[in-house]
């Protein structure tokens, strides 16, 4: 096995405390991998998000759904700091990532989008690397060298995304030459190269057919016993079939977050049964 | 339901129409249910023919929605109030059916009745058969106006109407001990009693699916407050 960084490590304090945690709580309330309070963002002007208070609990799949525009690729960007990839962003607020702020100042962004990954709308394979170069790229720019590992990380991380059995006599081959359902899925394996302990997923399959949909989403199931899963998803249906939790956001504020099961068959708020309903606008 | 409009037009007629369609089914349930008391008050045997014979049109009409029902979950799926509209109200016409058969059991008693030349004492049925109908009236009412309260009172109406057919069945039975040439009659009796309960269970699930789709709230099987 490939010894984890230290850097890429679960915080000491996130560890102590999970263990003063009562036992009796820990079995019903998993801890939060996010807690985010009061956080508002803007695009120069222009408030993206406002005020937004949430915490996201570990090893569980939250679903980000609202209509175009209403901030949610823009919360799940801020989770890896990947909004600040945009220019004239600015942040106000608090995001602690097991228990550590994500924007303070000794916390390293490109440490951070390795602990966070993300698998984005439209995959995008390297286009001159091979279906083994795309998976383990981030090993290696990592400074991972040894052969061994390397390969033991391939192959996990393929059988992970379940694509191993179907291109394990090709890894030789361009990962430009699967299909769209597979490169989404190399796109997986190799966000989970890196072990990262979270997954943050944009929109993964809305540019996928059913089939490949369906293999996404139980690769996404799968994937939630191991990583906490945040994904946005214009597909209700996807939705409701693959979260744990449900968040609605609407021109950039929260308006619901709760139980999925709850959000699709009793919601509290007006604004998400409008939604859901399709009575918007 | 909810106030708006959805954005797809078609979905709102769609689920307009089912509604009306399970509406029209309480309609005929209720005409059906009052034809067979008439059966036994009014002693009519074509009456009786009748009734029994209208319960095809209900099953008809149970098939068809049934079918609309699961073309809209098909279709459209539906989520939140518009899902539990849809669940609901294949469930109200589930019961409605049975009803249905609970009118027509009634007619083949009172059939059976009506060959005695002696009237039968009806005064404690009509009793019964006041409470039942009422309930269904009104769970059907309460579902039509999503009215939770009144959905609320039906089920604890459903005591009253077991408690009027643990009456009726003491004196029956009391009854059959002083007059045992005519037990048979009395049996009948007893068994549309017992029909007419039935009736009132149905109605007590009617509320119970018009409270969820006023209110997401699941109330089966749940111990009425006194």
């Amino acid at each position: 096995m490939i010894e984890t960084p230290a850097a890429l490590r679960p915080s000491v304090a996130h560890e102590r405390a999970k263990s003063i945690m009562p036992s009796s709580e820990s079995n019903t309330t998993p801890l939060p991998t996010f807690e985010v309070s009061n956080l508002s963002i803007w695009y120069g002007e222009k408030p993206a998000i406002q005020d937004v208070t949430i915490n996201i609990p570990s090893k569980t799949i939250t679903a980000i759904i609202g209509p175009s525009g209403c901030g949610k690729s823009t919360f799940l960007r801020c989770l890896n700091r990947m909004h600040e990839l945009i220019p004239r962003t600015r942040i106000e607020g608090k995001v602690l990532f097991q228990g550590q702020d994500l924007y303070s100042p000794g916390s390293d962004p490109t440490v951070v989008r390795r602990r966070i990954g993300m698998v984005f709308q439209k995959s995008n394979p390297f286009p001159t690397m091979s279906i083994a170069e795309n998976v383990v790229i981030g090993l290696k720019l990592n400074g991972v060298r040894n052969r061994t590992l390397l390969d033991e990380r391939l192959e996990n991380s393929l059988r992970m995304a379940a694509l191993w059995d179907e291109v394990k006599d090709d890894l030789r081959k361009p990962g430009m030459s699967l299909s769209g359902g597979q490169q989404q899925r190399l796109c997986i394996a190799r966000a989970i190269a890196v072990e990262p302990e979270v997954l943050l997923m944009d929109e993964p399959a809305s540019a996928l057919d059913p089939i490949a949909t369906m293999k996404v989403e139980e690769l996404i199931h799968e994937l939630s016993a191991k990583y906490t899963i945040v994904i946005v998803t214009h597909n209700m249906q996807q939705a409701s079939r693959v979260s744990d939790r449900t968040a609605f956001f609407y021109v950039g504020k929260l308006i619901e977050f709760g139980e999925t099961t709850e959000i699709f068959a009793a919601p509290k708020e007006k604004k998400t049964e409008d939604y859901i309903t399709g009575r918007f606008g | 339901m909810p106030a708006d409009k959805h954005i797809l037009s078609r979905f709102d007629e769609a689920l307009e129409a089912l509604r009306g369609d399970v509406l029209m089914m309480a309609s005929l349930t209720e005409k059906n249910l009052r034809n067979a008391m008439r059966c036994l008050v009014d002693r009519g045997s074509n009456l009786c023919s009748a009734t029994i014979a209208d319960e095809g049109e209900i099953d008809e009409l149970e098939k068809s929605i049934d079918a609309d029902g699961v073309e809209l979950l098909r279709g459209f799926q539906p989520v939140a109030s518009d899902l539990r509209q849809i669940v609901s109200i294949i469930k109200i016409c589930s019961n409605l059916e049975r009803i249905a058969d609970q009118a027509v059991n009634i007619a083949k008693r009172c059939r059976k009745l009506n060959r005695d030349p002696n009237p039968s004492d009806t005064e404690q049925i009509n009793a019964m058969f006041a409470q039942a109908i009422g309930m269904v009236q009104d769970s059907m009412s309460a579902y039509r106006m999503s009215d939770v309260n009144l959905a609320r009172s039906v089920l604890e109406r459903d005591k009253m109407l077991d408690q009027m057919n643990h009456d009726l069945a003491t004196t029956l039975t009391t009854t059959m001990g002083l007059v045992p040439e005519r037990i048979t009659d009395y049996l009948n009796l007893l068994f549309i009693a017992r029909h007419l309960e039935r009736v009132g269970d149905h109605a007590e699930n009617i509320a119970e699916d018009a409270i969820y789709a006023a209110s997401a709230e699941d109330v089966r099987h749940n111990k009425v407050q006194a």
